[in-house]
């Protein structure tokens, strides 16, 4: 990225100034006895200990720079996405991850590769500083809509069994059967990500963009940087959506097309 | 029309680990009208379900046209039965949508023609304008005549009928178990507990009480 400025350093004082701050929801949480003090300290540690992991490892990976390390961290992120999003649900992992992760790959490796190799029309497409967190960008976004369209899919089905099952009655496939809940369930994962784009500039600002401000990126830039990026989010959203449905209808009913029960968490 | 079109051999059930059905036989001949009776709980719709694959029996075969009703079978039973359930949920559809919604289904494989709904909601005694309401806001007279109607719409010679008559007056009530009793070219199996299907000379099966 162009126009990168030496970006304000944070230091020893400004952890403990932000440290500081906890102190009003500490107190917040004494005073309505919310009992979220110690879980706090614990979540904020963590928190610090895995982004400076992570800081020290991609330091590592952007210095490397080798398509094949950087290509393998993308796919660590996409086994953890695929099964952070079935963690998310109510099924067993086990049954699903593997098709699941295969699709679910293939899906965001098209759409990254896609804007890495036409869209900011990088030389080295593999290259770390792009390719590593827009795979984390694409895939985080798209995390709660997947999770939101399998749980909505399946609960759906569940709540409605005598429809579905009237359809398959008079002829229907599973699929044909299955349609207006693969509608439905996709309408509804891909609301808060439409509204998200919607509100985009106007309510907030987000946080690529702001992040490539601070660090003294032109604003303009980082406009484009931004509208791109939500693209493609939205695309891999889509696609990720799609995926999860297409893999619940295939696994998650038998010969028969009657819904599979053990599928579910116990 | 001496050629069996469905078989019931030892069938068990087991529905919430209670036996519904043991070693059940039955066979029902093509162009036959059979009326199945028997106190509720008995297992009579179960055996529609055993048919049309919505349910697994514990025991025993189903067969349908000579063929087991297997995980391979089971989406041609469903093009060739018409099932009239006792009740049906369409969700927020009206009766157009509804009817348009089976007729775009590949098996089904055609759209029947608007006269051809016209005649038929006449002689169930509905007028034109149904087609324009929610399902769901009809009565259980209107519900259970519109489904009727979609049954005789998929043109099929099998019909698996539960309690179709419950909700109609009594001069419907006569025709429709007039029409379904005496066409030669129909096999009906229905469940009902109306003794005017029974007056029409319809081979008798009781299920036993378990």
């Amino acid at each position: 990225m162009a126009e990168i400025n030496v970006i304000q350093n944070i230091g020893v004082s400004g952890f403990i100034f932000c440290t500081l701050l906890l102190i009003l929801p500490f107190l917040v949480s004494y005073y309505f006895k919310l009992g979220i003090i110690k879980k706090s300290v614990i979540i904020v540690s963590r928190m610090s200990f895995q982004l400076f992991l992570i800081g020290l490892l991609l330091t590592v990976v952007f210095d490397i720079n080798n398509p094949l390390i950087n290509v393998l961290w993308v796919f660590v992120m996409l086994f953890f996405a695929t099964y952070t999003i079935l963690e998310g649900t109510d099924f067993k992992t086990g049954p699903f991850l593997p098709t699941m992760l295969i699709l679910f790959s293939i899906a965001n490796i098209l759409v990254l590769f896609y804007f890495t190799g036409f869209i900011i029309n990088l030389d080295d497409i593999f290259e770390a500083r792009y390719l590593i967190p827009i795979a984390g960008m694409l895939m985080g976004n798209s995390l709660r809509a997947n999770i939101v369209a399998l749980n909505d899919f399946y609960q759906d089905v569940k709540n409605n069994e005598q429809r579905y099952l009237y359809r398959l009655c008079v002829g229907a496939s599973r699929k044909e059967a299955l349609f207006p809940y693969m509608q439905r369930s996709m309408l509804s994962s891909l609301k808060p990500t439409l509204a998200n784009m919607a509100t985009m500039g106007i309510v907030f600002l987000p946080g690529m963009m702001t992040g490539q401000i601070l660090g003294g990126v032109n604003p303009i830039l980082a406009i484009k940087y931004q509208i791109t990026i939500m693209v493609a989010i939205f695309v891999t959203t889509v696609l990720g959506v799609l995926v999860c449905v297409i893999v619940v209808v295939e696994k998650g009913f038998d010969d028969y097309d009657l819904m599979v029960e053990d599928i579910k968490k116990v | 029309m001496d050629q069996n079109i469905i078989e019931y051999r030892d069938l068990s059930i087991i529905h919430s680990h209670q036996k519904v059905l043991e070693n059940f036989n039955l066979t029902i001949k093509e162009g036959e009208k059979v009326l199945i009776r028997g106190k509720s709980g008995t297992g009579k719709s179960t055996l529609f379900l055993c048919l049309l694959g919505l349910m697994r029996p514990s025991g025993g075969d189903v067969y349908f046209d000579n063929l087991p009703v297997n995980g391979n079978s089971v989406s041609v039973v469903r093009t060739k039965v018409a099932y009239v359930p006792q009740d049906v949920d369409v969700g927020r559809d009206s009766v157009n949508e509804f009817f348009d919604t089976i007729f775009t289904y590949n098996a089904v494989g055609f759209t029947p023609s608007f006269e051809k709904i016209q005649r038929l909601l006449e002689w169930f005694e509905l007028d034109d304008s149904i087609l324009k309401k929610e399902f769901k806001s009809l009565s259980g007279g209107e519900k259970q005549r519109i489904v009727l109607i979609l049954s005789l719409l998929l043109e099929r010679n099998v019909f698996l009928l539960d309690e179709p008559t419950s909700s109609l007056d009594s001069s419907l009530k006569s025709k429709v178990v007039d029409y379904f009793a005496n066409d030669p070219s129909l096999t009906v199996v229905v469940i009902s507990h109306d003794p005017q299907w029974e007056r029409e000379g319809l081979r008798v099966v009781d299920i036993p009480n378990k």
